[in-house]
């Protein structure tokens, strides 16, 4: 059988890219439907307050308004993954600043927020819970009284504010510190960012004839959309369609709802489509960041560099709402061991609600925390034991075949290979980067290990043959901007040897998708990719019995042949196009020619004899990826200034069905992990108002502050389960990038920071109190 | 809201005299960005764009005259600046990004007067003064004496800004403007504009400015003077400095605290003088 290659590692370019390129793509905000209305909402003034009463009446007169929706207004239905804590809009009180009480429909958005304005809402104002210190005092204010009679998903301990604990330990740590030659102990410190995707949130709902709501929605899945939406408007999942245009990326931010309930109530109050897109503020103060993090880390090893112990202790600040907080307290736990063979350990994670906006997913699920405390100790241990880092690293690395922490056996480790890698990548910089350094521009290289997962729940696909031999593929996948309809499309164009121009790609509708969970957890390409590639292969089976009846000759005698085409093997003019069959099944045998396949992530999960587990939220984990970062910086040592001049990237992918787009996602998530390294974080005051939630405030990195060298360095080690041996990789480039950059400065001057970000006023202050 | 586009000096400030609230519009790129996040709403906006005679940088015995309308992006790029005054473009070259240096015009910018601008301090190293035009014709605003407070200048009611008048300073003077930022583009954390001459290894002539540091531009002749005719030693720089740090009166935000904007007044102004050291 000839080996149909004419897709699958190939740079194949994006199929939306040319309508992205040129601004033909549409957004929520670019799309309008006939009697359309505009929506506008009334944030919550306090941070923690009681509603007493609600004053719509001034509103509701001014010419223009078609519905005002409050609390009342709406079953008392809470929602949540794991712990249901969170009303559809603000019911009863008010647990951040900025929550929406209301919202308003009208015919124009100007006076949709004038009417906005006119609510009066009147609040009986509660302390603040705004620290985790705060939090963690048992005597602080209540944010949600009724915790305890919340619906949780999976047992946990929680107490006060505290709303979720998790741990993992194995071995006995407590018993082998006194063997330990080195220890390093430190506490750590994160900050909350945005996630900043390009384009704002926003909904746009249409109340049906049949009772029913069509919601479009930037989101991260249609399915989640339409299943959340049923259940806070009570209505059966067959009443609420959800639909998605193109998005403008999400990194997490868009994995649960936003305002798509809010507009859809408003839609079917009022019984005409409502359009609603956050500003830029409104989204920075109401939708999700990353998790500030506390950290306390201890490492301990041998005076050969074996390491033995490891405890952490975290406490994540979720913010006023549950949102999918315990499974990153879940993951931060898990992963906190790093990629390393420790066989005492003990990690213990505590959530605590403060009145602040919900923190969610986000891109690295809390482990670029976590790799920040645990990739500073490592450049540590071996600063003490006057060793190499990469010489420790390599020591200490998980290989094929190791168990994990808790047991799952890794079948396929690229850890050596990225190390090796980046070694040979890195060769000679260190010694550039001290020639260059003059006395006050110290240049320096840290590099940082890292591993992650990608896989979970559930997937599903449809290909169908159509009539002159093109296929369409369906799928429930949302492609939030980094690629997965090209990447599907060519694995399907890949295993029937057909051009990626004949596969058409359907956009997700949850009345018409195969159900696919959501686009998250680096688990496309290895999920999707998996179900799509056997309703791909489904589809060659049945054309092969085609053939085999057609051409009269048994199917092991067949092969698949470039362009679309089923021939006898050695017979180059016997041979049969995919029309061909395709006409024979639609017109007299056997039916139209359809593949599905449809899988959940059944992989091994945690084994109860080796690892004492409590509190987690989920247990089957995916399959574990790895890499290795570099980053080079300069640090002005008179001002605090970092910049940064080369960044390394090596990732174990598995297999890169696309490499240029491998190379992309590896150069935004550095370029996001820099952000969050040096410049972004959400501040809040002492009201708890959100002091920078603008472009002018919050600093993500500008195009001069990226560095002109980024390399991406592919490894491949091929993961049996996955599709072509591919495995997840999107997350990946941004968990190292904070330590990366940590160890960089202390090899650069000397000074070792805690604290994200390193801003240059807090890397000044650290030479300073180091008389640097 | 209403909109007009005079096509002379004159008729803008017609319009501004009788018309209540009335705000003049340049490049846009401040105001228009101000009105789209609700912090300024003005009735009526006069646009300037059609106003004859106050774009463009011409040469004059004195030294430069800078058009109001003229955008950041042209002084940047251009080559008159010379004797001190490309301490000006200097700082141009470092507003913003480009698309705003295209939009942006140096009038507009000044009469905004944030004091993490560029053009602020720069406008005062360089010793330049402002016309500006009302009904009782024009009327020359030192550049220290322009900026009042945050977002605050001697420009009157009724008035705007219709020129840049930039006097040639010594003739081997240079200038440097220098800045923290937390990111490429970002306004200043603190920013240090300065104009120096050299003989031989003495400083014949020195002004500085510093920005972000108070509500206003920074400037001290006492500051100047110490590192006139001085060899610009570290202690020198430090002594001049310390008159600024103790004459600043920074905030505390996003962009830093006023410990570090303090810090790094003198840190800056080392900076701005090893780079002119170099150019020299």
């Amino acid at each position: 059988m000839s080996m149909p290659n004419t897709a699958v590692g190939h740079d194949v370019p994006r199929i939306d890219g040319r309508e992205k390129a040129t601004g033909a793509a549409a957004f929520i905000d670019d799309m309008s439907l006939p009697g359309m209305l505009y929506g506008a909402m009334v944030f919550s003034d306090y941070a923690h307050a009681r509603i007493l009463s609600y004053d719509t009446s001034e509103a509701l007169k001014l010419p223009g308004v078609k519905a005002v929706i409050t609390g009342d207004d709406f079953d008392a239905v809470l929602g949540g993954v794991f712990l249901k804590d969170e009303p559809p809009i603000a019911m009863g009180k008010v647990r951040y600043l900025g929550e929406p009480v209301a919202a308003v429909a009208a015919t124009d958005l100007k006076t949709a927020r004038l009417a906005a304005q006119l609510i009066n809402i009147e609040y009986e104002a509660l302390p603040n819970v705004l620290s985790v210190d705060e939090a963690l005092d048992p005597k602080s204010t209540l944010i949600h009284e009724d915790l305890s009679d919340y619906f949780r998903l999976k047992p946990s301990s929680f107490e006060g504010n505290i709303l979720w604990k998790a741990s993992i330990s194995e071995g006995d740590v407590d018993q082998v510190w006194s063997d330990c030659d080195v220890i390093v102990e430190g506490e750590f410190q994160t900050q909350a960012q945005h996630h900043l995707y390009m384009e704002p949130c926003g909904a746009l709902a249409k109340p049906e004839q049949n009772g029913g709501i069509t919601i479009w929605s930037s989101c991260q899945s249609v399915f989640i959309v339409q299943q959340k939406v049923a259940d806070y408007l009570q209505m059966p999942m067959a009443k609420v369609r959800s639909l998605v245009p193109h998005v403008g990326g999400g990194f997490g931010g868009k994995g649960g709802l936003h305002i798509q309930t809010l507009v859809a109530k408003l839609a079917m109050t009022c019984s005409r489509p409502v359009k609603m897109t956050l500003t830029r503020t409104e989204d920075f103060e109401i939708v999700r960041s990353r998790h500030p993090i506390r950290i306390r880390m201890k490492t301990g090893a041998k005076n050969d560099g074996t390491l033995i112990a490891r405890e952490i202790d975290m406490v994540l600040d979720g913010g006023a709402y549950a949102d999918e907080s315990p499974a990153v307290l879940n993951w931060a736990v898990f992963v906190a061991r790093g990629p390393y063979n420790i066989p005492n350990v003990r990690s213990n994670g505590q959530l605590v609600y403060t009145n602040k906006l919900r923190a969610g997913p986000y891109r690295g699920f809390g482990n670029p925390q976590v790799t920040l405390a645990g990739e500073t100790q490592i450049d540590e241990i071996a600063q003490k034991l006057d060793m190499d880092g990469f010489k420790l690293r390599q020591l200490n690395a998980v290989k094929t075949n190791d168990a994990w922490i808790g047991g799952q056996n890794i079948d396929a480790c690229g850890f050596d290979a990225c190390m090796t890698g980046m070694l040979e990548a890195t060769a000679g910089a260190e010694a550039e980067a001290a020639a260059a350094s003059t006395s006050n521009k110290r240049r320096g290289i840290g590099y940082s290990a890292l591993t992650h997962m990608c896989g979970i729940q559930s997937t599903s696909a449809e290909v169908h043959l159509r009539a002159d031999g093109s296929v369409a593929l369906v799928t429930g996948v949302v492609d939030i901007g980094q690629g997965s309809n090209t990447i599907l499309s060519q694995i399907v164009a890949d295993s029937l040897a057909i051009p990626v121009e004949r596969v058409s790609f359907a956009a997700p509708d949850t009345d018409s998708s195969p159900y696919n969970w959501k686009t998250a957890a680096s688990r496309t390409t290895y999920m999707s990719g998996r179900s799509v590639l056997g309703a791909a292969v489904n589809v060659r089976e049945q054309l092969f019995t085609h053939a085999g009846e057609m051409l009269e000759c048994a199917e092991h005698d067949l092969e698949l042949r470039e362009g679309g085409f089923v021939g006898v093997k050695g017979v180059a003019d016997a041979q049969l196009s995919f029309a061909q069959i395709a006409g024979r099944a639609m017109a007299c045998v056997g039916g139209p020619i359809a593949g599905t396949d449809t899988l959940v992530f059944d992989g091994p999960t945690l084994d109860p004899k080796r690892a004492i587990v409590d509190g987690f939220a989920f247990t089957n984990v995916g399959i574990y990826t790895f890499g290795m970062q570099a980053v080079e910086v300069e640090v002005d040592t008179d001002t605090g200034e970092v910049k940064v001049l080369r960044v390394w990237s090596a990732h174990d992918v598995g297999r890169a069905i696309n490499p240029a787009m491998v190379d992309g996602q590896v150069h935004g998530g550095v370029v996001q992990g820099l952000g969050l390294a040096l410049t972004e974080e959400m501040v809040w005051g002492e009201n708890g108002n959100l002091i920078n939630p603008t472009l002018m405030d919050y600093k993500i990195p500008g195009i001069l502050d990226v560095p002109d060298f980024i390399q991406s360095i592919i490894i491949e080690a091929a993961e049996p389960t996955g599709p072509y041996g591919a495995k997840g990789m999107a997350e990946n480039s941004l968990v190292g990038i904070p330590a990366a950059v940590s160890n960089a400065i202390a090899n650069a001057c000397g000074v070792r920071l805690r604290s994200l970000p390193f801003t240059s006023e807090r890397v000044l202050r650290a030479l300073d109190a180091a008389g640097k | 809201m209403k909109y007009f586009e005079p096509t002379s000096i004159d008729e803008a400030v017609a319009i501004l005299a009788r018309e209540d609230d009335a705000r003049c519009v340049s490049g846009g790129a401040t105001l228009v960005a101000m009105m789209n996040a609700d912090l300024l709403s003005p009735s009526t906006l006069v646009g300037l764009r059609r106003v004859s005679g106050i774009e463009g940088i011409t040469k004059n015995q004195q030294g430069l005259r800078i058009g109001a309308m003229t955008t950041h992006a042209t002084i940047a790029k251009s080559g008159l600046f010379v004797a001190g005054m490309n301490v000006i473009n200097r700082a141009a070259n470092q507003i913003a990004h480009p698309p705003i240096r295209n939009m942006g015009t140096i009038g507009g910018s000044i009469s905004h007067a944030d004091p993490a601008a560029d053009f602020p301090t720069a406008l005062i190293a360089a010793n330049a003064s402002i016309e500006v035009s009302g009904m009782d014709g024009q009327r020359l605003i030192p550049a220290d004496e322009f900026f009042l407070g945050y977002y605050e200048t001697a420009v009157a009611e009724n008035e705007f800004v219709t020129a840049i008048l930039v006097p040639k300073g010594p003739e081997n003077a240079v200038g440097e403007h220098v800045k923290v930022t937390r990111v490429d583009g970002d306004f200043a954390t603190v920013s240090v504009s300065l104009v120096l001459a050299f003989n031989e290894n003495q400083c014949s002539y020195a002004r500085i400015a510093v920005g972000a540091v108070a509500a206003t531009p920074l400037h001290l002749d006492e500051a100047d003077a110490v590192l006139t005719d001085s060899a610009l030693t570290d202690e020198d720089i430090d002594n001049a400095a310390a008159l600024l740090v103790k004459a600043s009166d920074p905030i505390d935000d996003v962009r830093g605290s006023a410990n570090y904007r303090r810090a790094l007044i003198p840190r800056l102004l080392k900076r701005a003088v090893s780079l002119l050291k170099t150019d020299a």
